[in-house]
């Protein structure tokens, strides 16, 4: 099947590379782009290409002996660090010795580049495309007259919200920093994390208008090639307007759209992406979001937190296990209420069945309806708290709690019983770690309940069988999603509804690093000191050996 | 064939599930009384046997499937008419499976649903699995089997926590001779489960190291044989053997028997669990192979196609093929498995297995010079990949 899949792909991005390739000849027929001599000329086609943009400076400037020589300096209001601007290349234009003296236009652009602009970043552009692109991202240019080039200085700043604590995947212990909009500060934190070289990051600008950078990252030798390769293959297809949040990517590259399951995993915080590609995965960040791409992901990582890996094993264990009964109740909970009532009476324990059916005795619709009025009032309740303001949020849990909990079964329509499967569930769909996953067992438990509405447990299970095989079809990534639980892997069985030791990672993911799969050194496991002398520290000072 | 790989693991969970599928529904070796266990196991010995004579065919030829060695074996033409026979079996059996079931739930659960719906369902089910392939088959079996496994281990804990075992029940053992005991093994337990394993011939050439498939297989077949037979002893001490004779389903009377701690009774969703998911890949494998069987006879390129069509022919067997649950017992007791399981999955594999052994032999007789004799040399070669 594999072999059919890449084979498609294949043929659709080779659709792809001949449409780009036509794009290319398309602007090949055009005149040469290529930046004139004459510093008017100039400046007459940037203010023409750009519509006379008002954030667009302009600076004037006039060097050399006598100030014979004309320049200008460019750069976007906002997109530039101010100081920088001012200190390293204005004002070093104009109070170096070295310009003031008899010089040539080509002299001039030498001297600027090696003696005066004290930027790190700095290149020299030769055509409008490549001049736009750098103006626009935020550097400075200098233009000189009676050259055809531009200098362009790397000065990009302006106001980025600051590094803050995460918001979306919260944590009691571990950092506390995510990710934040600009893509330099995102990748600068994972590498401040791996002090690696094979730490490798390659960049993308995707996008027709937006021109959006995009960055992959990987560690060179753990990472699987084919993987990588297949990465790049899939962005460098992706021919669309704009990318405005790394969702856009996520779309576009995923292997399989026909699911409500998420194949590629996002993330906030550094250290789950640092813990991802230590285990050879591919993370790819996006300009303008906080929100990084980790391929290839495979299901049971939506069930698993950074904090797992703090903790030690036996406590993230049993948390691991409660997680996966609180997805299963967040996937089926109303649903087995319905059939339990609906069709199997006789399983409920003869009081509780007595007092469910006193409960039920004034509530007038089947337990399916009255399922469904709750879920939907709940659906309501949550997407209005999401967007509501802070202020209102306590106006919301009272409406919802008190008016529609206590009022609802007060005046007959739903039965006491169904609140508490109904909230309980809802608790449970809050549990579980990744939103990306819990919003998919929303979906899902709606078709549970129509099929126990009709079929009882014969329809439940029906659902969940068919639930599982269409997992076990997945592919992320090429990946089999249910990995390594199906295909099961033993050695890496460890880390799925289980956590064992930090000490028993021998060895990385067999479908998802490549070659080099040894993680860990041999007997990481501690142990207690051989002999009692540790507790005598002049014995120790006499270097008697005690180690394990 | 599509392009597909399992695992030795893979394949022994698949021959477990096989094997349990419909035999825990039914009661099976009734016949010999409180010795069904006996039965039971003598007949998974003969199991072993039958498939070892698969397995010896599947050896001459590891890649291809049975429909297409049948034609090397007998020739083109009537080999192509006994692979059509073996796919009208397949057909047949898978149909027989969701009849079983479908009268089941009927019985038990749901008396007022028509037959027709509660096998419509199943049947999608199980087109929607074979059309994703053997390999999204053979993972889902992995998940499932541990969900099997620990219900399993759990109704053990609960029976035995609630003290319904009455060992006296299982006695005497031997009570008229062992002649009983024997005579239901060659009439019903050696074809039912056990001679069922043929299909698996068609899943064989999917295996990613045909050296191991030997012992993967006699593993599975042997410790299905086992849970079979304990099932049935635990059903017969629980229920003693008047009861269970007029049990049609003898593990739901034993589960529903279960009380513990005043609170955990009627616990019949346990067996409505164990049976869909058994029987869910009874049918899958059954009807991916006619499926398979199908594309490869008749040289249809995708396979997944066919399975709306044949699903639907099943479907409406399951239905036409008995006009009451007694009939369709008795069919499946006393005729076929003189007339389909006797001659299909015994005889004509054997006579096989000798052509196929002759043959060879000539051709290894033409072949001496060679230093190695071609299907080890296959066999070696492919364990390399």
């Amino acid at each position: 099947m594999s072999y059919v899949f890449i084979f498609k792909t294949k043929e659709s991005k080779n659709d792809r590379k001949i449409q780009e390739i036509n794009n290319q000849n398309q602007s090949n027929n055009r005149p040469p782009n290529l930046i004139e001599s004459s510093l008017s000329k100039n400046l007459e086609v940037i203010k023409q290409k750009t519509g006379n943009s008002s954030d667009i400076i302009i600076r004037p400037l006039k060097i050399g002996h006598n100030s014979q020589i004309k320049i200008a300096i460019l750069y976007v209001k906002g997109m530039v660090d101010n100081q920088s601007v001012n200190d390293s290349v204005i004002e070093s234009i104009m109070n170096n010795q070295n310009l003031s003296e008899k010089l040539i236009p080509q002299d001039v652009l030498e001297v600027l580049i090696e003696d005066v602009v004290a930027v790190g970043g700095i290149k020299v552009v030769s055509d409008w495309e490549k001049l736009f692109t750098a103006l626009m991202s935020g550097e400075t240019i200098t233009l000189i007259d009676g050259i055809s080039k531009g200098v362009c200085a790397s000065t990009q700043g302006g106001q980025r919200r600051s590094v803050q604590e995460s918001t979306t995947d919260v944590s009691i212990r571990g950092s506390k920093e995510a990710f934040n909009e600009s893509i330099e500060t995102s990748i600068a934190m994972v590498r401040r994390i791996i002090n690696n070289t094979d730490l490798w990051v390659e960049s993308f600008n995707i996008g027709k208008m937006t021109k959006t950078e995009v960055s992959i990252m990987y560690i060179n030798g753990i990472a699987k090639n084919e993987i990588i390769e297949e990465v790049r293959k899939r962005l460098k297809g992706i021919n669309i307007d704009g990318i405005l949040e790394s969702g856009y990517i996520e779309q576009l590259i995923e292997d399989q759209t026909t699911t409500t399951f998420p194949t590629i995993y996002h993330t906030e915080r550094p250290d789950t992406v640092a813990g991802n590609l230590l285990e050879g995965k591919i993370a790819i960040f996006v300009n303008g979001t906080p929100f990084v791409l980790l391929v290839p992901a495979l299901f049971i990582d939506f069930f698993q937190s950074a904090e797992d890996y703090y903790e030690r094993f036996d406590i993230a264990t049993a948390i691991r296990f409660l997680r996966t009964v609180i997805f299963f109740i967040s996937l089926v909970g109303p649903a087995i209420y319905i059939a339990a009532t609906t069709f199997h009476q006789e399983m409920i324990p003869t009081e509780l069945a007595i007092i469910i059916a006193a409960q039920r005795e004034s509530v007038p619709f089947p337990a399916f309806i009255e399922a469904l009025i709750m879920e939907i009032t709940f659906e309501i309740l949550r997407e209005a708290g999401i967007r509501m303001p802070k202020a209102m949020g306590s106006t919301i849990s009272i409406v919802g709690a008190l008016v529609i909990g206590q009022a609802a079964i007060q005046a007959g329509i739903v039965s006491p019983a169904m609140v508490i499967v109904v909230s309980l569930t809802a608790i449970a769909s809050f549990a579980t770690p990744s939103y990306a996953v819990a919003i998919s067992a929303r979906l899902v438990r709606f078709i549970f309940m129509v099929s126990a509405a009709t079929f009882g447990f014969y329809g439940i299970i029906l659902v969940f069988i068919m639930l599982i095989v269409h997992l076990c079809s997945l592919r992320s990534f090429g990946v089999p999603y249910m990995s390594p639980l199906a295909p099961f892997i033993r050695e890496e069985a460890g880390d799925t509804i289980f956590r064992r030791p930090i000490w028993a990672y021998k060895k990385r993911p067999r479908l998802i690093s490549g070659q080099n799969r040894v993680s860990q050194g041999e007997d990481q496991k501690p142990q207690p000191p051989r002999t009692r002398i540790m507790k005598n520290t002049t014995n120790v000072e006499k270097g008697e050996p005690n180690e394990s | 064939m599509e392009k597909a790989k399992i695992s030795a693991y893979q394949l022994f969970i698949l021959i477990v599930l096989f094997e349990l599928g419909s035999a825990l529904l039914v009661p099976i070796a009734i016949e010999a009384k409180q010795d069904a266990w006996l039965a039971i196991l003598i007949g998974m010995v003969g199991g072993f046997c039958l498939y070892l004579v698969y397995h010896g065919l599947y050896s001459y030829y590891p890649d291809i499937p049975p429909t297409e060695y049948l034609q090397k074996i007998m020739g083109s033409f009537l080999g192509k008419i006994l692979a059509f026979i073996y796919v009208l079996y397949f057909i047949y059996l898978s149909a027989r499976v969701l009849r079983d079931f479908g009268e089941m739930l009927i019985t038990s659960f749901y008396w007022d649903t028509p037959l027709f719906i509660l096998n419509t369902l199943m049947a999608l089910l199980v087109i929607y699995t074979v059309r994703k392939g053997i390999e999204v088959l053979a993972r889902t079996s992995e998940l499932l089997f541990v969900l099997i496994f620990l219900l399993g281990i759990s109704v053990l804990f609960l029976i035995v926590v609630s003290g319904i075992i009455q060992i006296s029940n299982l006695k005497p053992v031997l009570e008229e001779g062992i002649k009983p005991v024997l005579k239901t093994t060659f009439t019903q337990t050696l074809y039912f489960p056990f001679g069922e394993v043929i299909i698996f011939a068609m899943i064989l050439p999917y295996l990613n190291r045909p050296a191991k498939v030997k012992q993967i297989g006699l593993l599975a077949i042997g410790f299905s044989g086992l849970i079979l037979a304990s099932v049935m002893a635990i059903n017969v001490s629980v229920l003693d053997v008047n009861n269970i004779t007029r049990s049609p389903f003898p593990l739901l009377s034993t589960i529903q028997t279960i009380e513990v701690a005043g609170f955990l009774e009627r616990l019949d969703v346990y067996f409505i669990l164990i049976t869909v998911i058994g029987v869910f890949f009874k049918m899958c494998l059954f009807f991916y192979a006619s499926v398979v069987g199908t594309a490869n006879l008749f040289k249809v390129k995708e396979s997944a196609r066919l399975a709306f069509p044949l699903g639907l022919a099943i479907l409406i067997l399951s239905i036409t093929i008995a006009s009451n649950y007694s009939e369709h017992i008795k069919e499946g007791l006393h005729v076929i498995t003189l007339y389909l399981h006797l001659p299909l999955q015994v005889i004509i594999p054997s006579l096989l297995l000798l052509i196929a052994f002759i043959k060879n032999k000539k051709k290894k007789r033409k072949q001496s010079k060679n230093l190695f004799p071609k299907r080890k040399y296959r066999l070696v070669e492919r364990d390399k990949k």
